[in-house]
């Protein structure tokens, strides 16, 4: 990508890449992050095709003939208990992993940015009462939220979303906040006080933008650390459950004829994995590539 | 008078991801025992890079040290083993460090970083060592109650005193100062400076003092090394060097001070920049800012010469300084 | 020192009272009618009334919460609604278990992770660090329930080296623990890493050097010794992680432990276990994290000379 040239006064001039453009040419030279990319791309393709194309009832469920097929030519992952094509269950079921853990981020995203950019912005009281709210929540393992918030609302996709979306905003809540608190007290933003900037404009024009890296960071490795919270707690019982082709419930399935069809227990773990792994690898390659300390 | 040290075309390069940086490029001079030699320049002259190389202590990649000999106390430093080095270090030839606020661990005690000297080169039991360190402390001017303190505790100026607390612990016979005064507040760099000199003169030390400040050189030193891109380019007594300046580089540091006798008028700094050590000019490094060159500048380097007694300076243009 | 823990202590005393009144108020609406787990089916309506008199369901809410809270602290958190026996007894009688587990687990991720992080620091670049970097996202990446089913799969059903489940001896510990243990290796091998990596830069090393000290003595005296200051704080960050992690392995494998009885007794709908168990599973979790605190204190004076001068 050609940096844009201008000519001033007869003097060639480079004009500068924006952040995300330099951003965007550095990710590109992480072949790890590369490959989560398109491994992603690939993954929500398939299951958008998977689920705007066939109807699960019919298309899935109808189809079941032979069950506990091992891996075999018709059947790459094999069939459960009941007969399933396990692949199909596995592309169909990736948008509720998807869904669960990009809706529970963004919305752990956006409570953790409005609380913790007060805290940092005002400090003083209301920095201690949010700070020992979201402590609260930081410390308690997501298992015992999502318990509690189930008991409450019933196992459903919904609270399961609720209740990882409470086991999030905390981290979001503490980044923001100490990176509000780095910003807020140097010089530039003076200057905008000098200039007469309305104190909103100031946080979202000056502040928020130097935020904005590990937050963007932290956001990818956590829908990919919330995905396997998701199964985790569907495997438990705790989230969605059977005969929901979720990942985690089909793990949980899997289990009581782990001895005799073992396939059924590796292939969702796998998807998970591999997910997560695109995901990781994407979330290093954005810190790497927004670290301005790294040479070259 | 036998030479403590000897270093004798040394040739230093870092081979780095972005190019080959040639930071010592043919570097000799001597020290005579118990004299001291203050090595004047830049930054980025290559200072640090010939006292880490005394050492051996180049960082290994991307640091080589291409070519050349150094020789302490009549041993071959460049071809030591490494257990022989590490007997070396701390105990013949001691270095003492810039920046005091980090050359310190910061979670061990300043009393048990002395002592680590002498449990290693003296294999005697730590309790012992402490006790010696207690006395080390003492010698620098730090009360021994604060042995067990820890760095963060001490200011500036007595954290450089423990450092050269470290470094004579075992009486070394040669000491390698790299700037000590440097990140120092004023009044504190006369008191250091002078501790420094009254130990090397107690324990009959010889001393490599490195330095940017011409100032320090005529309060300490016997003798001076100039040294510019890499090379020395002007060798000799204290009285050679500021009375008797050979080298037009040398005469440009001194014009460049700001003399009190002289107020109201200009200062007079070198015309233009160090070169990049990656792309060294050919000839004399010093000739696209010298005043003084000509053609035959531009073409060779020119080596150290005699002038007199112990006075050497590398400049083909010998003799034609305005002195 | 002394005073900065007990200012730990008292802060903590309110912490945890919000989160017990938090938990007892959510399991209160969410508990349904007590009385209908302890009384038969064809109980009539007056019997019902009058045993929730008696139980003193109907008292007003923050009484029952200060009762409860009295409770906590005299040992009596109410029975089980399924096994009738005390909450409390249970869950203590449960508690080593997850102990000696979660411990294990820890102890078997830094004899990995410290050792490799180390290493792959000192090597950094070669191909050896990026196949341990390999490892360690494959570990982090992988849902740890996944990996104990696998384990069982392999050593378990195929190989028949180990048991699938159940106490009865260190073989049992062994899967369990390496399932926990695995991704806080992963987690730990990329600190350690990344703590040397910083610590090797730091002029304080080449003071070490230059003083005559070997290069081993270097790395460990005075390289780990500030690298374990990150590293530390990322132990003390996990532990929350190794609680989770211990459910899971323990319901994988059957392992008594305090984790898969919250998850249990949330299947079986069992109010007073599940509030009694999370509450102290919460206060649990405070004490380790402050004596975390502490033991990061003792390893970094500039910390210790904080808390004590803070008081």
């Amino acid at each position: 990508m050609k940096q844009a040239k201008k000519t001033i006064d007869g003097e060639v001039v480079y004009r500068g890449r924006s952040m995300g453009q330099e951003t965007w040419r550095r990710l590109k030279k992480n072949k790890g992050a590369m490959i989560g990319i398109a491994f992603l791309i690939l993954l929500i393709l398939a299951t958008t095709i998977a689920n705007f194309v066939y109807d699960y009832d019919t298309d899935i469920i109808a189809m079941s003939r032979d069950r506990f097929l091992a891996p075999c030519k018709d059947h790459i992952f094999g069939t459960d208990n009941m007969g399933r094509d396990i692949f199909a269950r596995v592309i169909y079921g990736a948008k509720y992993s998807l869904f669960i853990s990009l809706g529970s981020t963004a919305i752990g995203l956006l409570v953790g940015l409005f609380l913790g950019a007060l805290a940092g912005y005002y400090g003083g009281l209301i920095d201690n009462v949010i700070m020992r709210l979201t402590d609260i929540f930081y410390s308690i393992p997501y298992i015992m939220i999502a318990v509690v918030v189930v008991s409450l609302l019933g196992t459903s996709t919904m609270s399961l979303l609720f209740a990882m979306a409470l086991g999030t905003f905390s981290a979001f809540a503490r980044i923001t906040r100490a990176s509000i608190m780095t910003v807020r007290d140097q010089e530039f933003i003076e200057a905008g006080y000098a200039m007469g900037l309305p104190t909103w404009k100031i946080i979202i024009k000056h502040v928020l933008p130097n935020c904005l890296s590990p937050i963007i960071v932290q956001t990818t490795l956590k829908v990919g650390a919330n995905i396997i919270s998701a199964s985790s707690l569907s495997f438990l019982g705790v989230g969605v459950t059977p005969p929901t082709p979720e990942w985690g419930a089909m793990l949980s399935d899997g289990r009581s004829y782990i001895r005799s069809s073992g396939w059924m227990c590796l292939f969702p773990g796998l998807a998970i994995m591999f997910t997560v792994l695109a995901l990781n690898l994407l979330g290093d390659g954005l810190r790497d590539a927004m670290d301005p300390k790294l040479k070259k | 008078m036998e030479n403590v040290l000897e270093v004798k075309d040394l040739v230093v390069r870092y081979e780095t991801d972005d190019g080959v940086v040639y930071a010592i490029n043919g570097l000799s001079f001597s020290i005579e025992r118990e004299r001291t030699l203050g090595l004047v320049g830049e930054t980025g002259a290559g200072k640090t890079t010939t006292a880490m190389s005394i050492l051996n202590l180049v960082p290994d990649p991307p640091g080589v040290i291409a070519g050349g000999s150094i020789t302490l106390d009549g041993k071959d430093v460049l071809s030591m083993s490494e257990k022989e080095l590490e007997k070396m270090r701390g105990n013949d030839v001691a270095m003492i460090f810039q920046d005091p606020m980090t050359a310190l661990n910061p979670v061990i005690a300043v009393g048990r970083q002395i002592a680590e000297s002498l449990v290693i080169h003296e294999k005697i039991s730590s309790d012992k060592a402490m006790e010696r360190a207690k006395g080390m402390l003492e010698m620098v001017g730090i009360s021994a109650s604060r042995s067990y303190d820890y760095p963060h505790q001490l200011s500036g100026g007595m954290k450089q005193r423990v450092v050269i607390a470290i470094a004579l612990a075992c009486h070394p016979t040669f000491l390698i100062a790299d700037e000590p005064t440097t990140a120092l507040d004023v009044t504190i760099q006369a008191q250091v400076l002078a501790l420094i000199k009254n130990l090397i003169d107690n324990n009959h030390m010889s001393m490599l003092l490195i330095t940017h400040d011409l100032g320090v050189v005529a309060e300490v030193c016997d003798d001076v090394a100039v040294m510019y891109a890499g090379r020395i380019v002007e060798i000799g007594t204290a009285d050679d060097i500021f009375n008797h300046t050979g080298h037009p580089y040398t005469e440009g540091l001194f014009n460049s001070l700001p003399n009190l006798k002289q107020k109201g008028e200009d200062l007079i700094p070198i015309k233009g920049l160090m070169p990049d050590p990656m792309r060294l000019p050919e000839g004399c490094s010093f000739s696209p800012r010298c005043p003084y060159k000509t053609e035959v500048c531009n073409s060779s380097c020119p080596s150290l010469q005699l002038v007199e007694g112990k006075h050497y300076v590398a400049c083909s243009r010998l003799g034609f300084l305005k002195k | 020192m002394f005073r900065y823990i007990l200012k730990r202590l008292v802060i903590m005393v309110p912490t945890l009272l919000i989160t017990s009144l938090l938990i007892f108020w959510a399991m209160d609406l969410a508990g349904g009618d007590p009385v209908d787990q302890i009384l038969p089916e064809n109980a009539s309506v007056a019997q019902r009334d009058a045993m929730r008199q008696q139980m003193g369901f109907n008292d007003p809410f923050m009484i029952r919460y200060l009762r409860y809270i009295k409770g906590i602290v005299t040992g009596d958190m109410g029975k089980s609604y399924i096994s009738g026996e005390d909450v409390f007894k249970t869950f203590m009688g449960r508690l080593h278990m997850t102990l000696l587990l979660g411990g294990t687990a820890l102890i078997f991720a830094c004899i990995i992770s410290i050792p490799l992080g180390i290493y792959t620091a000192l090597h950094e670049n070669t191909w050896k660090d990026t196949a341990a970097m390999v490892f360690a996202l494959f570990g982090q990446s992988m849902p740890n329930f996944w990996l104990g089913l696998m384990l069982i799969l392999l050593f378990s059903l195929k190989l028949g080296l180990l048991p699938s489940g159940g106490t009865g001896g260190i073989r049992y510990l062994i899967l369990p623990s390496v399932t926990v243990g695995l991704s806080l290796a992963a987690l730990l091998t990329r600190t350690t890493r990344s703590a040397m990596l910083d610590v090797i830069r730091q002029d304080y090393m080449t003071t070490a050097r230059a003083k005559g000290a070997s290069y081993q003595r270097v790395i460990y005296n005075h390289g780990l010794r500030n690298a374990l200051i990150p590293i530390i704080t990322a132990i003390g960050m996990q532990f929350s992680y190794v609680m989770t992690g211990s459910a899971l392995a323990e319901t994988v494998f059957g392992w008594p432990g305090i984790g898969r009885l919250v998850v249990e007794s949330i299947n079986k709908r069992d109010t007073p276990m599940v509030t009694g168990s999370i509450i102290l599973c919460c206060v649990l979790m405070a004490v380790i994290n402050l004596s975390v605190d502490i033991i990061y204190a003792f390893c970094d004076p500039r910390i210790k000379a904080q808390y004590s001068s803070k008081g």
